[in-house]
């Protein structure tokens, strides 16, 4: 499928060339590199030339870019090989070789890796981290530790997660050797035998990120929740888990009744709450039912189970893993609100900005790194602001004001007052014909969801014995792109 | 030494004197220096320092022979696969090494000399190889892994023996069909069944039996996602329905799968449902909603993916004339920092997705595109807007003329080119519904510079004139630069000109049309355009005087300005194509769209088998619903127009107001930018010495 993995460094420098068929010619790194890297028109992720295909992403995440390219000579699977690269991007990230520094340094690393992950002629075997690993001779412990919450929930960065150390399975692994693929088949692949922690525990993140379009007559033009269940666990033996969402049970079928907001108020589901979990936390305003557009599981859930009775019932594999993407469009909660008022000046040739910001959520909550983008034309040389709150800043390199709050407590408004300075050549029509890029609001809440998802419940059991472990849940609402345009 | 930088271009002695050097030293120091050395040989051979690394050939030997580490026997394999596919003949000699380590007990020893093997395109290797895996699969070894990666060699075998593989092809299939087998090799021999099939042209169809269908997809919850997606990749097309019911149970229990986060699952998922619908007369409506919504759920994969899921989309949309997706389109909304590829595919899914119930909202947002910053994508925008207006009823078409016009009234020059041209389209299909328009049309022409819409322009003054009262100087207008202008617009300058003095034969009409032809026959060196000019000019002479009662006249007509046929936009792809993209989805064809004969040589064309419930007529698939309750829903969200929410509906009192503080000030950092302005300046100084 695959029959070669290139990777160069930002400039274009090959550093790790490997390749699957023997037929396939070491010059096809120069011709990528010549059509794809040095050739600033090409704009797609995919380019086949002759019978030959690249299909390339960069690495992303604070590395250095560099270009994951995978060649190929058949009409092969390019969601697998997209995939495929996603996935070797997120291992070497895990082994810090992201960094083009270090990659030169132990390249060799990335040749086991390929090994372990590509079959003889690249077919994809393996890319579950924990079981890559497990079966590498060389270990990123150390580099992990560094780098701590960086695979799959880097963007969970935050301090609530010093007071519960990360999971350390790659420690455990000293003991097996290279030679102990007899466990990868039994009967949860993702999942080696006889794991013992001290002590039991699991962390469920819920992590949403919200998208919503405005148009200039404050009409939604979309809205919706991308969101995400991980999942670290410590867990002993083989447990198996299962929990259950305030879903409306009734996937895909949108009933309107179940998106009016007075729904809510007679929807008291603490009873079924699992005392173990902070739910309480939550804005009660919040826990309805929500209808689930349409969710992805990890491959360790049993997908049967959820089609029939909506429980997400799994074996988990040991560490992190992204257990769930789901996709959220009705009754959501919109955490702020912008009032944009924007009129051209007296002079014709400047901007008028009035912008109201008022958050939406519970008064108990705080939102922080709230950050609002407003553009301004081409032209201005400065603003005169005036905000009732928070730092608001003229910034010429991204032609836009930045407003800046680093705390922002629940249905609070704020507002801008501002305008500005235009330089000589800006005059009435280049106003008019300044596109007006959208303003976009950046921020972060804990312990409040987007989309109203709850977690009901969460049990562990193994066998008939009584489990028992420590369990914790942590909602975080982001915002994805959150854009008004005005 | 051994602190120089390992990854820069060495020469073999530099190499050498390294890999020496640590013979002497002490064994604990001397571990990494050597590996450091042997490293900076793979590092040369990615660099494409061949000819030098060449020589090391010996160093490589010794080490192999007093070596166990694992990592410089992978070292040692990299650079036999190098030399090895350059340089065949050198590698003989090391043969015997690999196949000391094929024979060694530690398994990934094994599979590293196996695929080092399989990997040098030498006659020695070639044989070697062979009989090891006909030794392995005729009695099994107990390293699963071993045996999967000897399953999988069998496909790149093919290519240097493919009628030995040929005769293997039986024990695989056995391999697929016995569930005492582990459940990872059945899929292993599958797809390795499958890709030999795909490669040669000249076998026949892969055939699996319904019965082993079944038996695979019991396996489906306990395979990992890769094995998924290859026993789904490999059943489409190879295993064939032969009753409704066989195919309703295959879709129940590919189903769950489309839940997977995997793209590659689901939509090799998607693939075969896609498949199977070929099979059946009727489905439910309930599928079509989850194949929407499975969807939906991977747009927000990296760009790469969501391209693909795009591009597939795009296919689905067409295949049917009503599609099995139902979206939004608020989902194919172009976001503002959509790389490019995102932005087309993006709007071309608007495109399809239109019909008359959300034109409005598309409309919209078209419109907020085509004031976008990106030129390319405000044009795409314009040419989008168009294409609805041919595409939909007339009713569509005055929306869409209505917000062309109003963003013609914007003025920017790449907008007006774009927005004229696709003008012609719209005018070309509903001739007399814009009459009234015509007039606000024809002021832009001075400001059309590109050819095409210069072309177009010509065509509105042409076709309109009779209630253009000054079209005569507005093409003098036009005309006026005739030679400097490119090939395309000389032509349809010649032709306007013969069409107006065929429709109001006047001296001043004939003038005008004989000064352009003389000028096309005698300053033009294009032999085509003086053709036409020429065969014009015959026209005109034989058609005698002027005067409207003349009968040539009246031919002259008919030959130049006749009636133009109704045009249509095809965006339809041949059925013959469709169904072999379908069959395709998610790989690199359905990227281009393309058949795959047109992009790969040699790969098969993939055709649906026969069977005695294959429909034909792939637009007799009906959607129904059964459940009268979820009818009853359905209808009344679908019937009524969806309001659009607005921010002020999730509005709720602040309990907190802030109020401004102070009057406005600048918050530029450092010196203000203004201050430095010379004229600033300058009014400074002259408030300091105002005499």
């Amino acid at each position: 499928m695959i029959n070669g993995i290139l990777i160069y460094s930002p400039r274009g420098e090959l550093i790790v060339s490997k390749l699957f068929k023997g037929t396939l010619k070491r010059s096809i790194a120069d011709i990528f590199r010549i059509q794809v890297i040095n050739n600033l028109d090409v704009r797609s992720p995919i380019l086949t030339l002759g019978s030959t295909t690249f299909h390339h992403i960069r690495s992303s995440k604070d590395s250095d870019n560099l270009w994951l390219v995978a060649a190929t000579r058949n009409n092969a699977n390019s969601a697998a090989i997209w995939e495929f690269l996603y996935k070797l991007d997120s291992m070497l990230i895990e082994y810090g070789l992201n960094k083009e520094e270090y990659l030169k340094e132990e390249f060799m690393i990335v040749h086991e890796l390929l090994d372990v992950m590509l079959g003889s002629c690249g077919i994809p075997l393996e890319t579950e981290p924990s079981k890559v690993i497990a079966k590498m001779s060389v270990k990123p412990a150390k580099l992990h530790h560094n780098n701590t919450s960086s695979l799959l929930d880097g963007h969970l960065g935050s301090k609530g997660n010093n007071e519960i150390s990360m999971p350390k399975f790659l420690k455990r692994n000293d003991s097996s050797q290279s030679h102990d693929s007899n466990f990868s088949f039994n009967d949860f692949s993702w999942r080696p035998k006889d794991i013992k922690h001290k002590k039991n525990e699991v962390i469920l993140h819920v992590n949403e990120k919200i998208n919503i379009l405005v148009a200039k007559d404050g009409s939604i033009l979309k809205a919706y929740v991308d969101g995400s269940i991980d999942l670290q666990t410590r867990l002993s033996g083989t447990p198996v888990c299962q929990f259950g969402l305030n879903d409306s049970l009734t996937l895909g079928s949108n009933d309107s009744e179940y998106s009016s907001r007075n729904g809510r108020t007679g929807n008291n589901k603490s009873s079924m709450l699992d005392s173990n979990l902070s739910n309480k936390v939550l804005s009660k305003a919040s826990v309805g039912n929500v209808i689930l557009e349409d969710c992805k599981f990890h491959q360790c859930v049993s997908l049967d189970k959820f089609d029939r009775e909506r429980i997400i019932k799994f074996v988990p594999p040991d560490g992190s893993v992204e257990l769930m993407k789901y996709h959220i469009r009705n009754n959501l909660n919109l955490p702020f609100k912008i009032t944009p008022i924007v009129t051209n000046s007296v002079t014709g040739d400047a901007l008028d900005y009035r912008i109201a910001l008022k958050s939406l959520f519970p008064g108990r909550l705080s939102a922080k790194g709230v950050v609002l983008h407003i553009p301004v034309p081409p032209g201005v040389m400065d603003c005169n602001i005036s905000v009732s709150n928070g730092t608001c800043k003229f910034v010429p390199a991204e032609n836009a004001m930045v407003w800046k709050f680093n705390k922002y407590n629940g249905l609070t408004e704020n507002t801008l007052s501002a305008v500005t300075v235009p330089s000589k050549e800006v005059n009435q029509t280049t106003l008019q014909q300044w596109a007006r890029p959208p303003m976009s609001l950046d921020f972060e809440i804990l312990m409040f969801s987007n989309s109203g998802l709850v977690v009901r419940y969460f049990t562990i059991s193994e066998g008939h014995q009584n489990y028992k472990a420590v369990k914790w849940i942590k909602y975080v609402s982001k915002s994805g792109s959150y854009e008004v345009r005005f | 030494m051994s602190d120089q930088r390992v990854f820069a271009r060495y020469r073999a002695n530099e190499i050498r004197l390294d890999l020496q050097n640590v013979d002497i030293k002490k064994f604990k120091s001397g571990t990494t220096k050597k590996k450091n050395a042997l490293r900076k040989i793979i590092v040369n051979l990615t660099l494409g320092n061949y000819n030098e690394m060449i020589d090391l050939l010996p160093e490589i030997l010794k080490f192999w022979q007093i070596e166990d580490d694992l990592e410089v026997r992978r070292i040692c394999h990299e650079y036999t696969r190098s030399v090895g596919s350059m340089k065949p003949k050198l590698t003989d000699e090391i043969l015997p090494f690999v196949l000391k380590d094929l024979r060694s007990k530690n398994e990934n020893l094994q599979i590293m000399a196996l695929r080092t093997l399989i990997f040098v395109p030498s006659p020695p290797f070639t044989s070697e190889a062979f009989k090891f895996l006909m030794s392995l699969i005729n009695h099994r070894s107990d390293s699963i892994e071993l045996t999967r990666t000897a399953i999988y060699s069998l496909v790149q075998m093919d290519d240097f023996d493919h009628a030995r593989i040929s005769g293997l092809l039986e024990i695989l299939l056995d391999i697929v069909s016995q569930s005492s087998e582990e459940p990872t090799i059945q899929i292993a021999a599958l797809n390795t069944i499958y890709a030999i099939h795909e490669k040669h042209q000249d076998m026949k169809p892969l055939g699996i039996s319904i019965d082993t269908c079944f038996n695979l997809l019991s396996l489906l919850p306990n395979l990992n996602e890769w094995d998924k997606g290859l026993l789904l990749e490999a059943l489409p097309a190879s295993v064939v329905p032969q009753t409704h019911d066989d195919v309703f149970d295959m879709i129940d229990i590919v189903l769950p799968q489309l839940q997977h986060v995997n793209m590659l699952v689901v939509l090799n998922t998607l693939k075969f449902i896609v498949y199977l619908l070929n099979y059946v007369d009727r489905i439910n409506e309930t599928l079509v909603k989850r194949l929407s919504s499975s969807i939906v759920a991977l747009l927000n994969k990296p760009p790469e993916l969501e391209f693909l899921l795009l591009r597939n989309v795009i296919l689905l949309l067409l295949s049917r004339q009503t599609p099995l997706l139902e979206f939004d389109v608020s989902y194919f909304f172009v976001e503002y920092y959509d790389p490019i590829y995102i932005k087309d595919t993006k709007l071309e899914c608007l495109y399809l997705l239109a019909n008359s119930e959300n034109l409005p909202q598309i409309l919209d947002e078209l419109e907020q595109y085509a004031t976008d910053i990106d030129i390319q994508m405000s044009r795409k925008a314009i040419r989008a807007i168009g294409n609805l207006a041919v595409k939909l009823d007339d009713n569509a078409a005055t929306e869409c003329v209505h917000i062309l016009l109003h963003l013609l009234e914007f003025g920017v020059d790449y907008v007006v080119q774009e927005i004229i041209s696709v003008l012609r389209n719209i005018l070309r299909k509903y001739p007399n519904k814009f009459k009234s328009n015509i007039r606000e049309i024809v002021e832009y022409t001075d400001s059309v510079q590109e050819p095409e819409s210069k072309n177009a322009m010509l065509w509105i003054i042409t076709q309109y004139s009779d209630i253009l009262p000054n079209y005569m100087s507005i093409f003098q207008n036009l005309t006026s630069s005739l030679l400097e202008e490119p090939l395309e617009v000389q032509f349809s300058i010649l032709n306007s000109s013969v069409k107006f003095f065929a429709r109001s034969p006047s001296a001043e009409t004939k003038n005008q049309c004989m000064g352009i032809i003389q000028l096309c026959i005698n300053e033009i060196d294009n032999p085509d355009l003086r053709n036409r000019a020429l065969m014009y000019d015959r026209l005109i002479a034989v058609s005698g005087n002027i005067g409207v009662t003349n009968p040539g006249i009246s031919i002259l007509q008919t030959i130049v300005d006749g009636k133009l046929p109704v045009i249509e936009l095809n965006s339809k792809l041949d059925p013959m194509v469709l169904e072999e993209l379908e069959l395709n989805m998610s790989s690199i064809t359905s990227v281009y769209l393309k058949p795959t004969s047109q992009i790969f040589r040699g790969n098969r064309t993939k055709l649906l088998p026969q069977s005695p419930i294959l429909v034909t007529d792939r637009e007799a698939l009906k959607i129904t619903n059964y459940k009268g309750l979820k009818n009853k829903g359905d209808s009344s969200t679908k019937g009524m127009p969806k309001r659009t929410a607005t921010m002020s509906d999730y509005d709720k009192p602040a309990e907190k107001v802030n109020q401004l503080k102070g009057k406005r000030k600048s918050t530029l950092n450092g010196p203000s930018k203004l201050a430095r302005k010379p004229s600033m300046l300058m009014r400074r100084l002259s408030m300091k010495n105002p005499f």
